[in-house]
């Protein structure tokens, strides 16, 4: 064994991050740490990476460290990339200035090689035409595989990705894993990835499967999907003990039902069983206050963003009717994050007209009254980083002007049925993205808007929590008749909407049901496979 | 020592600092608090409460206090009261100057006898009486020269008797803009150092530093090394403030000024440094950094009171404390200009010496390649 995790613990404090983890690894070994939200991955990631204190003992190729101090000796060897968009990145260095600066402190030679890498990196990234941009000016997937191309560029033996690929988009992901297994294979070197995207498990040669800070299973992808053998049934009605989603029943007492093939997601749900941990049935009451809804919610008429010369969105119309959830999609830096910027009024509109609830939107007086019927959830949390869960809650309350009473109400029943009332008094920066997500969107509809625009609200949160998330966007339109438009990059989600918009460097090449898009290309397997012809044939 | 490291680092400092515009504030904040404050005192005074107590009652004391009436920056009252009840009316807040014309005022000038004028002012606001004190001294001069040229007599030598009432030691500008330098070179640069690294802190950055092989000494050479160089050219902008906005003279030598002030920004750079350490927020780490180095720079710089006038426990503190050491060398430069003949001037550079040297010993010390 090349890499030896031997019994590492780390903590926060008095809060335990991961317990008496051990992972064994070879060269070219792709290793891939899979679990709910704060279940410990990040974790581990930092002890191996040697960025935090921790407890037990990693031996790399035969030298041992215990501590950050003594990790120094392998990290020339390390890349490691931590979870976060955008996070080892400065705002204010362009591209390829971002390249010149990891190169830099590797101390890489410059030769022929280097820069042939270099380039293969920059196109897998989808930057190769944007090398003068300022990383602030970078998409949220661009960002990420910015980030991604840095930590690769030293051509690390021992590599650490936590969560590489959210945010980032069907096509770019495909290549990232071929330049995955190239790096494998040429340099020998050991990757430990963290993912949300089970479909990339089939690429890994192991699996450690996270819970509760601990490691509970290991295995091949196979090896783990048939522990959620037995548990999984075809859908079916079921009062207790059991989770329905996406046509299968888990339950861990045997059904009367026909049992159905699971997947790795099957995993999440069945563990969720076992620890007892069943998602709270989400319980939306209906408004409280009973407002008349125009038949079209939203209206974009040719609507065109530019940012110098280059143009964002180019004349894009668009519909979104009363009581329906159209889903945004479109590769990294298509425009899905300045087109809804535009409709709420953070950019302005360089061209084109806005409708909104029948109200034609040409300054920013006609949007103030808008407010309060609107509902953002931004691809960045926009939380306070100072301020509880809770003392955010409240001042979002605040902001739509929601009496205080009314407010602690709601905030009482949302965090309840979001199942994130036990962290209610925590700082954003200490919980799981999932949990972070979720009082995102509770914030988002506090006051009850109308129409609601998501962006990227499932990047990063685990299995289990986004199927919560999407029963709660399904009641929402349900009981409140709400819109939504919501942007992902999971494209199993697309099936989810009412329809869906693509977008391609800004412009849209399709807007149809799922079902008409998965008819049109009857040798689609998934929806993944549909978005990938549709931008293979706008070619 | 990696060259290439630290360049690299550098290099991505500097263009940083210019592309977020932090630059201006380096640039802009140093001659802001200078002239700020510099100029508060010569801020104007107007209304003062004159109390003229005319033990004379000449022609020339009555022309004297003609002055005074018509001067829009007094009040002036002639009152038939004793010193001592003056001085009460001041100490009551009833009152801001007392004026005393000596008896046979006018006959000593025009005998050319020596005589005085007492000024008694209140000093509970230090800036506030200087500009009353030069208010007094040029109505008093300007008096005077016409003295002069109306009865072609030469006054050789005029002597204003000044006290200043619970603040003895209240000096001119010229010993306040020095102190000020000191105030400003020791809290601009440690902010721009603490936030230079913070920052990385705060946004996540810094595990680029983390998990990558560069040295902490590089690091932080190559964090502090940009700070020191800008902030040395505040050396010179402030000297030429000093100079030729204000006035004051320069007696010592130039080079001591340098590099007493060089040594003086390490000091500063290792607060900044230590400050980072224990920060994770941007402006936490601005607040932490003003109160430890805005509060000792004021109170223990000499510009407020004198560090021999301090009760005990602040004459301690005060010796704790770089802002003191440095200020006497910056005073000596500017106004008397022994250098270092005087063996108190070379000790005290010895012991700033020192103080950069042990604060950025402890500060890289503490600096952990690892999350908190
Ligand atoms: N302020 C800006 N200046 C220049 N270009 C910008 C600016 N903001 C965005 N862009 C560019 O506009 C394009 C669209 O960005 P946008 O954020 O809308 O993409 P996106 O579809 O949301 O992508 P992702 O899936 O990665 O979030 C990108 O190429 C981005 O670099
Ligand atoms: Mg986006």
């Amino acid at each position: 064994m090349d890499l030896i995790v031997n019994r590492v613990s780390v903590y926060y404090g008095d809060k335990v991050g991961i317990k008496d983890a051990c992972v064994e690894a070879k060269k070219e070994e792709i290793i891939g740490f899979i679990g709910a939200d704060g279940a410990g991955k990040s974790s581990l990631m930092f002890a191996i990476a040697g960025v935090k204190r921790f407890k037990g003992e990693i031996i790399y190729e035969n030298y041992a460290y215990h501590s950050p101090k003594e990790a120094e000796k392998i990290k020339d060897k390390l890349g490691f990339m931590p979870q976060g968009i955008g996070l080892v990145l400065y705002p204010d260095l362009t591209v390829d200035e971002h390249l010149d600066f990891f190169s830099d402190i590797r101390e890489l030679k410059r030769d022929e090689e280097y820069w042939r890498y270099r380039q293969r990196l920059l196109k897998m990234a989808g930057l190769a035409e944007f090398t003068d941009r300022l990383a602030k000016n970078l998409s949220g997937g661009m960002k990420q595989k910015l980030s991604l191309i840095c930590t690769l560029i030293h051509r690390p033996k021992l590599l650490l990705l936590d969560e590489p690929t959210t945010g980032v988009d069907p096509i770019s992901r495909q290549e990232l894993w071929e330049i995955l297994d190239e790096n494998r294979k040429k340099e020998k070197s050991i990757s430990l990835v963290s993912t949300a995207y089970m479909s990339e498990a089939s690429k890994m040669d192991r699996l450690y499967l996270f819970d509760d800070q601990e490691i509970i299973a290991s295995g091949t992808e196979k090896e783990l999907i048939d522990m959620a053998r037995d548990y999984t049934y075809e859908e079916t009605e079921c009062e207790e003990g059991c989770i329905t989603f996406n046509k299968r029943t888990y339950s861990l007492r045997p059904l009367n039902a026909k049992k159905a093939e699971p997947t790795l997601e099957s995993l999440f749900f069945v563990n969720a069983l076992k620890k007892n941990k069943i998602p709270p049935p989400i319980q939306i009451e209906p408004r409280e206050q009973k407002i008349e809804i125009p038949p079209i919610v939203m209206e974009a008429r040719g609507l065109t963003k530019r940012f110098g010369d280059f143009v964002a969105d180019d004349h894009i119309d668009m519909v979104l009717r009363r009581r329906e959830i159209v889903g945004l999609l479109g590769a990294n830096g298509a425009g899905k994050t300045t087109f809804i910027k535009m409709l709420l009024g953070l950019y302005p509109i360089d061209e084109g007209e806005l409708y909104l609830l029948g109200k034609k939107i040409s300054s920013p007086e006609d949007r103030q009254e808008l407010k309060s019927k609107i509902g953002y959830m931004s691809q960045l949390f926009a939380l306070y980083k100072d301020l509880t869960i809770y003392e955010n809650l409240v001042y979002f309350a605040k902001m739509h002007g929601l009496g205080m009473e009314k407010a602690l109400h709601r905030i009482e029943k949302l965090s309840k049925g979001l199942g994130f009332d036990k962290y209610i008094n925590e700082f954003p920066k200490d919980v799981p993205l999932g949990i972070k997500q979720r009082f995102s969107l509770a914030a988002a509809i506090l006051h009850e808007p109308v129409v609601l625009f998501l962006d990227e609200p499932t990047s990063g949160v685990d299995t289990v929590a986004r199927a919560q998330f999407w029963k709660l966007l399904h009641q929402l339109k349900e009981k409140w008749d709400i819109s939504i438009l919501i942007t992902t990059h999971y494209m199993s989600e697309a099936e989810y909407c009412d329809r869906v918009v693509v977008l391609k460097r800004g412009r849209k090449i399709a807007d149809d049901t799922p079902q008409n898009l998965l008819k049109r290309f009857p040798n689609a397997k998934s929806f993944e496979e549909v978005f990938l012809e549709l931008y293979k044939e706008s070619e | 020592m990696k060259i290439g490291v630290i360049k690299a680092y550098m290099l991505k400092e500097f263009k940083d600092l210019i592309r977020s515009r932090m630059i201006f504030l380096v640039y802009i904040m140093p001659t802001l608090i200078l002239v700020m404050f510099g100029y508060g005192i010569k801020l104007e005074v107007k209304h003062s409460r004159l109390i003229i107590l005319d033990h004379d009652k000449s022609e020339l004391s009555y022309t004297l206090i003609n002055r005074f009436e018509h001067s829009k920056y007094f009040n002036t009252k002639v009152l038939d009261i004793t010193e001592n009840e003056a001085l009460r009316m001041i100490k009551a807040a009833k009152a801001d100057i007392i004026l005393i014309i000596p008896q046979s005022f006018e006959k000593r000038i025009f005998h050319k006898d020596k005589t005085e004028i007492g000024a008694f002012i209140d000093g509970a606001f230090p800036l506030r009486a200087m500009t009353m004190q030069s208010y007094v001294q040029g109505v008093v001069y300007s008096m005077i020269r016409d003295l002069m040229e109306r009865y072609h007599i030469r006054i050789k030598k005029i002597e204003i008797n000044y006290r200043n009432l619970f603040n003895q030691s209240l000096r001119d500008e010229n010993a306040i803009v020095p102190g000020l330098i000191g105030l400003v070179l020791l809290v601009a640069p440690a902010i721009l150092a603490a936030l230079l690294i913070v920052k990385e802190k705060e946004k996540g950055t810094i595990f680029n530093f983390y998990s990558s092989p560069v040295k902490k000494s590089d690091f932080l050479i190559a964090k502090l090394t940009p700070v020191f160089l800008l902030h040395s050219v505040n050396i010179f902008i402030l000297l030429l403030w000093a100079l030729y906005l204000f006035k004051v003279p320069f007696r010592g030598e130039f080079w001591i000024y340098w590099l007493t002030s060089e040594i003086y920004i390490l000091i500063s750079l290792s607060i900044g440094l230590l400050v980072s350490i224990v920060t994770n927020r941007q402006i936490v780490a601005v607040i932490l950094t003003v109160i430890i180095t805005v509060i000792p720079g004021f109170l223990y710089s000499g510009i407020l009171m004198p560090i021999s006038s301090m009760s005990k426990e602040a004459y301690i503190e005060a010796h704790l404390f770089p802002v003191m050491y440095y200020n006497h060398i910056i005073y000596d430069t500017f106004l008397i200009g022994q250098g270092f003949e005087a063996q108190k001037n070379l000790l005290y550079l010895l012991i700033l010496i020192f103080y950069a040297a042990l604060l950025f010993i402890i500060g890289s010390a503490l600096l952990k390649k690892e999350l908190k």
